[in-house]
């Protein structure tokens, strides 16, 4: 037995087991935000990371830029036949809005859950171990950014502010398998139906809308939207496309397999969402149904 | 001059993130996960041809630095390459010191490394992937690219590491 004690090697793994134990459901619970230390942490790493990100960048995005070359011709005959479509999608995106303003003067409604303002950030790194999907980008709380944003880039949706430090913050990917990364949204249709985006299936490379109603009637090929409903995001950010819809287990709810808009992989520029309705009631939103 | 390790340390730390963040593009587009191991390599480096003390220190604080920067689960990393900083010294006691022999060690570490993030992520919930395919998409991919970089950086390493942890005399 005195053996035992003596021996340091063991105490000291045993003392880290214990420690490291606490450290990681210390991290596990519910944060409200970083503690300073944590917060100092990312800030240097963050100076660090933007000041040696440019050059690195400029010389990557060099090669990339000779491999573009090659695909421009074709990439230009489609872009021409898009362009045409734009313009007339253009014009009835003004009637339509034009119509909504007037609609929304004659009730009196001014605030929407679809209206926001965006900031944009520069991704300066990216979480090297792909367990957890986090990127870092190089705005944090001194301008004005939130725990919990929706984060997008020009396609869509891509994923939310996980913590935020005062340089930087630290946006979680919706591809990242985090049981507490749920977004409500909502499939268009004739009648919409709504679920919650909960995990990403790696076989099929598609994100995963749960929780819809059994009956509910889902097209392949619909448009998926954030809803609003949850506190934080605005409404209608675009998720995806429907492309298959399965019956869960139980065969109480379905789930869909949404084909992500965003492009998850080659992440440069986002934009960070602010919406402009204020939440009524911060402690019923309090949950992380977003 | 040891300031030296330290600021290779650091530039070592960073460029993992950059790296990923960069080659995004390329490195993403496949089904294979490519993870940069590169501040374990320095730490092999480190504990073989530097002192192991220092080694166990920076491991815990590059480790630490991790855990906040990267995962936001504080514990495993700092736990973890330490604990592998051991395992090196332990294996170099039986075995030559030589730049084959220690590149092959930091491929052993990495992968041990890995298997041990692996289980604690997959105890936690963040992880889904079967062994096997944890091994086939990850593990071999990942020891495949640190092997490229050990390849690029072996020599400057072990160069280094004996010329900058030398005392002084004074």
């Amino acid at each position: 037995m005195p053996q035992f004690f003596l021996n340091k090697k063991l105490i000291i793994l045993l003392i880290s087991i214990i420690f490291l134990v606490s450290l990681i459901g210390f991290s596990l619970r519910e944060r409200d935000g970083l503690s300073w230390p944590e917060q100092f942490m990312k800030d240097s790493a963050g100076l660090v990371q933007t000041v040696f990100h440019k050059p690195a960048s400029a010389i990557a995005g060099f090669f990339e830029n000779l491999s573009d070359l090659r695909n421009t011709y074709e990439e230009n005959k489609n872009l021409k036949e898009r362009l045409e479509e734009y313009v007339k999608l253009e014009t009835e995106i003004y009637d339509l809005e034009k119509e909504n303003e007037e609609l929304r003067a004659m009730v009196e409604k001014e605030e929407s859950l679809s209206d926001y303002t965006v900031t944009q950030a520069t991704v300066i790194g990216r979480s090297p171990e792909r367990w957890h999907e986090t990127l870092t980008v190089s705005k944090g709380s001194v301008n004005g950014i939130e725990k919990n944003m929706a984060v997008i880039t020009a396609e869509g949706l891509i994923g939310k502010v996980k913590s935020v430090s005062q340089f930087t913050s630290t946006v979680q990917l919706l591809t990242a398998l985090d049981p507490q990364n749920r977004i409500s949204a909502v499939v268009q249709g004739k009648e919409p139906a709504y679920g919650f985006i909960q995990g990403f299936d790696e076989d099929k490379q598609a994100l995963m809308l749960t929780g819809l109603l059994y009956d509910a009637d889902i097209k392949e090929g619909s448009n998926v939207v954030t809803s609003g409903l949850g506190g934080v995001f605005p409404k209608g950010l675009v998720v995806g496309k429907v492309e298959e819809v399965i019956i869960d287990q139980y065969g109480l709810t379905q789930t869909a397999f949404i084909k992500p808009a965003a492009n998850f992989d080659d992440v440069n520029d986002v934009m960070i969402v602010k919406r402009s309705t204020t939440e009524v009631d911060t402690d019923s939103t309090e949950g992380d149904d977003l | 001059m040891k300031i030296r390790v330290f600021l290779l340390a650091v530039l070592v730390f960073i460029s993992e993130g950059i790296f990923v963040e960069v080659f995004s593009g390329p490195l993403y587009r496949t089904d294979y996960i490519l993870v940069p191991r590169f501040i374990m390599i320095f730490l092999v480096f480190l504990t073989v041809y530097g002192k192991k003390e220092m080694a166990l220190w920076y491991g815990f604080g590059l480790g630490i630095f991790y855990d906040v920067v990267y995962t936001e689960i504080l514990g495993i990393y700092t736990f973890t390459m330490p604990l592998m900083v051991y395992l090196s010294s332990q294996l170099m006691k039986v075995l030559q010191t030589n730049l084959g022999i220690v590149s092959g060690v930091s491929l052993v570490v990495i992968s041990v490394l890995e298997i041990i993030v692996y289980e604690l992520n997959s105890l936690i919930g963040f992880a889904s992937l079967s062994f096997i395919d944890f091994a086939k998409m990850r593990l071999l991919p990942s020891l495949l690219l640190n092997l490229v970089f050990l390849l690029l950086f072996a020599y400057l390493f072990a160069k280094w590491m004996r010329k900058w942890t030398i005392d002084e005399d004074f």
